[in-house]
């Protein structure tokens, strides 16, 4: 069982070495079929893993193994080790298995790029992070895996590092990431002060007795570290500009790996969370906060991917609200679902977008019905999952969530529940905006690439589409209220929900849920035959598509004064003190050499008058001071 | 202990050095420096031995003689030189030799 877990964490890394060092060695596509086994590898010892907790009971299902001691200094000792308990094996199962599909689907989707071989060892190490993350015994290598995903997601979304915006994206991700790293790294310093120990086990056992500051300071740094990682406000900027990337890179870090770290990491510190329930309550209340500005934004959006990440942005948005009221299992779940549906609109809009040639902008686009067919009904099985239509993956997680924030009751509990409700009305209103305006109306605009048009894609493009589309249709049949909650339970063997929503409470849910999201439909349907947008408000409008000016926000809050200083510092220290002081020592120097180089005559009679001179003085020195 | 007292020799041997170093001062041939060296070491050597004689002890001549050997060597060297230098038709004059002038 442990193996397995091993096995499931190391093969990607093997794969991505075996790309790295094989380089001319192997060819192109051998390159691609080396990422996808290891990662399908890796799949495999993750279900090694789950039926050999399965077979466990209850008490016995968390398992850490270490490998050696990393780092030692003094009694502080951390090290190599995986901890697997049933939430790590179900992230393993989500990475290692939709990724998989994901690096399938980039064998078809990259073929006959430049650098294919360089592409898919980015892949695999991501892969590896991501499952470096869910796995990590201790929080330094989860802060290792931490760190190795934001280099890897820097890595992808700078792929084509010969477009500026690429690099420029890249960076942003990179720079909004460290913010977050940097409040964790904190985290994790209070930690080994305070406890002597970064065991996620050990922690756990030691928070009851830390003081309230030093809680809600770990959990402040910890949520820090999530809200960069999976795109909430007010660290979400970089993750629609990580849209740069190639679109199953998009994918992989929308579903299966990253932007699910912090939902992760805040169901598998829940314990710290849970002593600084302040914090947690600010987490949800930040995701509450999120999946409406998100989903606002979406309304407006041109680009087909961009819409998605919003849409991501909005639905983690939902997962962190459950996370923060305490339903972790309904959390994760959701988390699953998503992967699966969102992955699946990744991968069916890059069908599009290969067909369209790389055409990304939703107005040149339309009646792609009859072209794509199958496309066309794996991404509408995607919508729906999306806005939760029953009884697709979507409905079962997001209402769950949503139940559960009315079970929390109070203020808290029903600000959340509307906003969450609020949320279900943009996605259907966005979500079908973005359908109708790919597949559907007249196909005029979509006729100009028709030259460009072939069969709806390779084998290994369409396959991966159709396997998760079955997924997101039947997903959500582990968790029904009032039936069965296999999958919650399983879940709730790490982390004990706080709330407890009764049946009643989630069918009442579902209903105004489902109620919303078709009024959303119907709103995106009636704005489509009328040729309208759905956001007819000018100044709104105006709004939304500059993402409610966060960039030029933190442009002209860190951006420009830090600019400004530097500029400043340049031409009043660095100009005048440090560049001239040093040419001037310089001129100096050769003008003392100049001087005393006279005195060297080249006549030996004055050296000798100099010699005798010098002695004279030196005895009258010697007998006056005598 | 006969014949002058030691200031004498003294005086003689500061005549001396006064000598050497006005030669070697004021002089331009190479070979009447080098003879003025010889003169003001020999000064050297005449006080350490009239000191040697004073005190009884022998250390100071010892020493005289060790530099003798060092003034052999010296001279060696710069008739060496001088030689060296006339073959060459080099002016024999120190003023003229004043390449290393900075």
């Amino acid at each position: 069982m442990v193996a397995g877990a091993w096995v499931c964490l190391l093969a990607p890394l093997g794969g991505a070495l075996a790309i790295a060092l094989g380089g001319q060695w192997i060819s192109r596509r051998l390159a691609g079929y080396i990422s996808t086994l290891t990662t399908f590898v890796a799949f495999a010892g993750a279900l090694v893993a789950l039926f050999g907790l399965w077979g466990r009971d209850a008490e016995e299902r968390e398992h850490l193994s270490t490998a050696y001691t990393w780092l030692a200094a003094g009694d502080f000792e951390v090290g190599m080790e995986i901890l697997v308990d049933p939430l790590s094996v179900v992230m393993m199962l989500i990475v290692s298995g939709v990724g998989g599909l994901i690096v399938w689907y980039s064998m078809g989707y990259m073929a006959g790029d430049d650098e294919e071989r360089r592409y898919f060892a980015y892949m695999s190490l991501f892969v590896f992070s991501m499952l470096l993350l869910v796995q990590a015994g201790n929080f330094l290598l989860l802060l290792v895996g931490w760190g190795l995903v934001g280099l890897a997601s820097y890595l992808l979304i700078g792929f084509w590092h010969r477009r500026p915006e690429a690099v420029a994206a890249a960076k942003k991700a990179f720079v909004m990431n460290a913010i977050g790293d940097a409040t964790f790294a904190l985290a994790i310093v209070l930690l080994i002060w305070q406890t002597g120990t970064l065991e996620l086990l050990g922690v756990f056992e030691e928070v009851d007795g830390l003081s309230t500051t030093t809680v809600n300071l770990v959990a402040l740094g910890l949520l820090g570290g999530a809200v960069a990682k999976s795109a909430q406000i007010p660290l979400h900027t970089w993750l629609p500009d990580a849209m740069e990337g190639p679109t199953p890179v998009s994918a992989l870090i929308h579903a299966a790996t990253m932007v699910t770290a912090g939902v992760y990491l805040l169901v598998r510190a829940h314990p710290i969370f849970e002593a600084a329930p302040d914090i947690q309550h600010l987490a949800a209340i930040l995701g509450a906060l999120t999946l409406l500005v998100a989903g606002l934004i979406a309304l407006v959006q041109w680009d087909i991917k961009r819409v998605i990440a919003y849409s991501t942005m909005s639905q983690i948005g939902y997962m962190f609200l459950g996370a923060g009221v305490g339903a972790y299992g309904f959390a994760i779940f959701h988390l699953m679902t998503h992967a699966f549906f969102k992955a699946l609109l990744f991968l069916a809009a890059g069908v599009v977008i290969h067909h369209l040639a790389d055409e990304q902008d939703i107005r040149r686009m339309g009646g792609l019905r009859s072209a794509l067919p199958r496309t066309h009904l794996a991404f509408l099985v995607g919508t729906l999952a999306l806005v939760g239509i029953p009884p697709l993956a979507g409905f079962w997680s997001k209402d769950a969530i949503l139940a559960s924030a009315l079970a929390t009751g109070g203020a808290l509990g029903w600000t959340l529940f509307v906003a969450g409700l609020a949320g279900v009305l943009l996605t259907g209103a966005y979500s079908f905006r973005l359908y109708y305006a790919v597949f559907h109306g007249s196909g005029a605009a979509a006729s100009e690439h028709a030259h460009a048009a072939h069969e709806e894609g390779p084998l290994s493009m369409l396959v991966p589409v159709g396997v998760l589309a079955v997924l997101s249709a039947i997903g959500g049949l582990l968790s029904i209220p009032g039936v069965w909650h296999p999958f919650t339970h399983w879940i709730e063997e790490t982390g004990a929900a706080l709330v407890e929503p009764t049946t009643g409470q989630e069918y009442l849910t579902s209903a105004i849920s489902v109620a919303l999201g078709l009024a959303g439909i119907f709103l995106a349907r009636r704005a489509f035959q009328r040729d309208r947008q759905l956001v007819t408000q000018p100044a709104a409008w105006r709004l939304f598509e500059h993402k409610l000016w966060f960039d030029e926000l933190y442009d002209a809050l860190f951006y420009r004064p830090s600019a400004a200083l530097a500029r400043t510092l340049r031409q009043n220290v660095e100009e005048p003190v440090i560049e001239r002081s040093l040419s001037e020592i310089g001129s100096g120097t050769i003008q003392a050499g100049g001087g005393i180089a006279r005195i060297q005559t080249g006549l030996l009679r004055t050296y000798a008058i100099a010699i005798a001179f010098a002695v004279c003085v030196l005895v009258v020195v010697f007998v006056a001071v005598r | 202990m006969s014949g002058p007292g030691t200031g004498w020799y003294l005086i003689v041997a500061a005549m001396l050095f006064g000598t050497g170093a006005l030669g070697v001062m004021l002089r331009r041939s190479p070979l009447i420096v080098l003879l003025s060296l010889e003169i003001m070491l020999n000064a050297a050597n005449l006080t350490l031995i009239a000191f040697a004689r004073q005190l009884g002890n022998l250390d100071g001549q010892i020493f005289a003689l060790a530099v003798m050997a060092v003034a052999a060597a010296e001279v060696a060297i710069g008739l060496g030189l001088i030689v060296a230098m006339a073959r060459r038709n080099i002016a024999l004059d120190v003023d003229q030799a004043s390449a290393l002038r900075g």
